[in-house]
């Protein structure tokens, strides 16, 4: 009897509290792990027995509800749709489940009605190829609640490039809510991904991992730098990616309308103060001679102007013969 | 009507003519001045980034740069007092284009500390003084629509300014942005170029003086900056070469500085937390961007039309009981705006608060104006300005404080909204009395005056009835001598 009591305290041990039973006698163990093994029934490979679940409640008909997951590792997982508030409290209903967009095959079973609830429920081994997107649709009353099962998306991304210059550095980042096992940079080129390496490469690129952030630092950047960067979080199931585009440029494409710019400010002050030595008072009587010359002064310009206009009139009468 | 400094100017402001010209350039410089600061936001995040610092660190730039702007009001005041507004202007300009072009090259945080924050906030100041300075010397009649259309620069500026930084930071990165913003900025000299000093001949022989035009040019380079014959010693007497020290007790300025000192507390905070507030009741970013656009330009209309309706004859005497409605307008506006509900309720707020902002921007230095005179603003703005500087600088982080304690925002606003009242009423009830006692002292004045002539007449009338007895016994005794010489 004490050994029945073992073995049923046992199965419902979860898995590491299972290794540590191996301390015990010898013998007795051994017995425990091969009953074990008899009662395990879905042969997956990497799933934990212990099954995630997912409930969902949906009030009224007519209802689009959709629900964000975030899957880290290959597990089992129950989704379940609980709907109330249904006018009519019909007897029972049907619903069926389907896998981004096309019905899985004999999901099709009658939901009867307990306490004013209708509760569908299936269970999925989820792998790599298994992630999508997980709707239990109720064909009466057209109401569907739609899981999405995904890895953790990198958000806040930038849909601009980021911009550095020749002989500078810059800083990439990437951040997730959740912790991933490691992270890896890549650059792509065209359609390929070369993974940065730190250790071959020291003096152009630091990477900083901690925790959820990481942080790529490229040294010395030239033209040849530019392109996408792309962060990979690398979880048990699938990696996330995100990818970051640098551009790099070179001093003089700021200077450019730096030096337009202070041009502008040049030629206004000099106007305005030109302006302000023409109009000074004709009560002064030296000034009587500066506006004379002021409006000489002007005259020649518009003159000169004037003659700029007809060259280019007799030019071009010139060429169109 | 007790008009209490304005008329000693000694000239008559042109009032019109190259003094619009003079506006915009002071539009310009105060657009600069006020929105630069606010507008460099857009590039901490990626600058955080680049030197690996924290966020209340690159804060700091902003933070140095207003406080340098304040702090270096009496160094303006005393330069605009020696040399005018035009060349300090200039220089300011210079100085704050120089310094983000060095500040583009900077390798450490305290690179731009130093260019960015001092040099850039000293520059700044060198803007702003000198062109409210000046708009007091071209305008006396039209000078509430003059500041209220110079002060709209600001969120004028403001509007413009921080989608032009975004621009540049998609386009160029910060380092690229910093380099054509030195060049942008250098546009103040421009506005500077365009502060043409006003000329008044010292001595003025008066027939000349019927010759001149009203609005010709009349020269004040030699401007005494210590006009009031304070009768001080040693120190003293050197520092108001410099500075009038003497406002300090000026019954008029010491109501505006506690009032403003009382006032600013609350009055930057709401700005910040304007759009923090309207994340956290669950509104999107893009809404939230939202109200403080409609804010702006609620703003951007309100400063001129303040100047207008500040300039008409009924409140323009009045003009200090109409900034303080102004501010205990602008604390009911925050106290209400807790219970405001949803987005629709913040959208409602932000167009009254617009317009509240505007109205006090639009007064602030009207009023100091009006009490001081022009001949003394400089100095008194210089010395406001710093003192101000406190509860500047100190409202938005304490109020941050007030949210971290509660959780809430609604405590800050009422905390701010309190505060912004409590200096309305202080100024209200203060002013009230101002204008009592400088009506009684006109009237105490005028009194003498006739006294002094009265008593004048009186020994005048004394003199000729002492003249005529006289005459009548000099007579008298000619008659009396000639019939006495008759045998």
């Amino acid at each position: 009897s004490e050994y029945l009591l073992l073995l049923t305290q046992a199965k419902e041990l979860p898995a590491q509290a299972r290794r540590l039973c191996k301390i015990n006698d010898g013998s007795l163990h051994a017995q425990l792990l091969e009953d074990l093994h008899l009662s395990e029934t879905t042969p997956s490979p990497q799933s934990d027995p212990v099954i995630t679940t997912r409930k969902v409640v949906s009030k009224g008909q007519n209802q689009v509800t959709i629900e964000e997951l975030a899957i880290l590792k290959p597990q089992t997982i129950e989704l379940s749709c609980y709907l109330t508030d249904i006018p009519n409290n019909p007897p029972y209903l049907t619903g069926y489940w389907t896998k981004d967009g096309k019905g899985i095959v004999n999901s099709e079973e009658t939901v009867n009605r307990t306490n004013e609830q209708y509760i569908l429920k299936k269970t999925f081994d989820i792998l790599a190829k298994d992630l999508g997107n997980y709707s239990c649709i109720f064909k009466e009353i057209q109401t569907q609640v739609t899981f999405v099962l995904d890895v953790p998306v990198i958000k806040d991304k930038r849909d601009k490039p980021i911009v550095s210059y020749t002989g500078d550095s810059v800083v990439l980042a990437c951040k997730l809510k959740q912790t991933p096992n490691t992270w890896n940079w890549y650059k792509a080129n065209n359609t390929e991904k070369g993974l940065i390496n730190v250790t071959a490469n020291p003096l152009n690129y630091k990477i900083f991992i901690h925790g959820n952030e990481t942080k790529l630092t490229v040294l010395n950047l030239t033209e040849e730098d530019s392109g996408k960067y792309i962060c990979s979080a690398e979880f048990d199931i699938k990696p996330s990616e995100s990818y970051i585009e640098l551009k790099v440029l070179s001093y003089i494409e700021p200077l450019k309308p730096f030096i337009a710019i202070v041009l502008e400010v040049i030629v206004l002050v000099t106007l305005i103060f030109l302006w302000e030595k023409c109009n000074k008072p004709q009560n002064d009587n030296i000034s009587a001679g500066e506006n004379e010359l002021c409006s000489e002064q002007i005259s020649k310009l518009t003159r000169d102007d004037s003659n700029g206009v007809e060259n280019n009139t007799a030019r071009q009468r010139k060429l169109e013969h | 009507m007790p008009r209490s400094a304005s008329s000693n100017l000694g000239y008559t402001p042109p009032d019109g003519g190259w003094g619009w010209a003079v506006v915009f350039g002071s539009f310009i410089s105060i657009g600069f001045s006020y929105a630069f600061p606010k507008s460099l936001t857009i590039y901490f995040k990626e600058i955080q980034e680049y030197f690996s610092i924290s966020y209340s660190e690159i804060a700091w730039v902003s933070s140095i740069m207003l406080a340098t702007m304040y702090a270096g009001g009496p160094v303006s005041s005393i330069l605009v007092n020696r040399y005018g507004s035009r060349p300090v202007v200039i220089a300011g300009g210079l100085m704050v284009g120089v310094a983000m072009v060095m500040a583009s090259f900077g390798t450490t945080i305290l690179h731009l500390y130093l260019c960015v924050g001092v040099i850039g906030g000293f520059g700044l100041a060198f803007n702003l003084q000198p062109s409210l300075t000046i708009i007091s010397k071209y305008f006396l009649v039209k000078r509430p629509i003059a500041n209220g259309l110079a002060m709209a620069g600001s969120p004028v500026f403001l509007s413009t300014l921080a989608p032009l930084n975004q621009f540049l930071f998609d386009h160029f990165g910060w380092r690229g942005s910093f380099l054509i913003l030195g060049g942008v900025l250098l546009n103040c000299c421009m506005a500077g170029s365009l502060m043409r000093p006003i000329k008044i001949k010292t001595k003025l022989p008066p027939r000349k003086a019927t010759d001149e035009d009203d609005t010709g040019k009349l020269d004040v380079t030699s401007q005494r900056a210590g006009q009031d014959e304070s009768k001080q010693s040693g120190c003293a007497a050197k520092l108001s070469q410099f500075i009038d020290v003497s406002l300090f007790k000026h019954r008029g300025y010491l109501i505006y500085l506690v009032g403003n000192v009382l006032m600013f507390f609350g009055f930057f905070a709401p700005v910040v937390f304007l759009a923090p507030y309207a994340k956290h009741q669950g509104i999107d970013e893009y809404s939230a961007a939202f109200l403080l656009s409609i804010f702006a330009l609620v703003d951007m209309f309100a400063r001129p039309g303040t100047g207008l309706v500040a300039n008409t004859r009924w409140i323009r005497p009045k003009i200090q009981y109409f900034f303080s409605f102004a501010v205990i307008y602008n604390g009911l506006c925050h106290i209400m705006c807790p219970l405001l509900p949803g987005y629709s309720g913040l959208v409602v707020y932000a167009v009254f608060f617009g317009l509240a902002f505007g109205m006090v921007c639009a007064l602030l230095f009207e009023v100091l104006m009006d009490l001081v005179g022009a001949q003394r603003f400089s100095s008194a703005v210089g010395l406001a300005t710093i003192i101000e500087c406190g509860p500047v600088l100190l409202g938005p982080p304490i109020s941050g404080l007030l949210v971290d304690i509660f959780m809430d925002y609604k405590y800050m606003y009422f905390a701010c909204g309190m505060m912004m009242l409590l200096g309305g009423i202080f100024l209200f009830i203060m002013n009230y009395y101002n204008y009592r006692w400088l009506e009684k002292e006109g009237k105490q004045r005028k009194v003498d005056e006739l006294e002094i002539g009265s008593a004048k007449e009186l020994a005048a009338n004394e003199e000729d009835k002492d003249n005529e007895e006289e005459i009548k016994r000099s007579t008298a005794e000619e008659a009396a001598d000639s019939t006495c010489k008759e045998p």
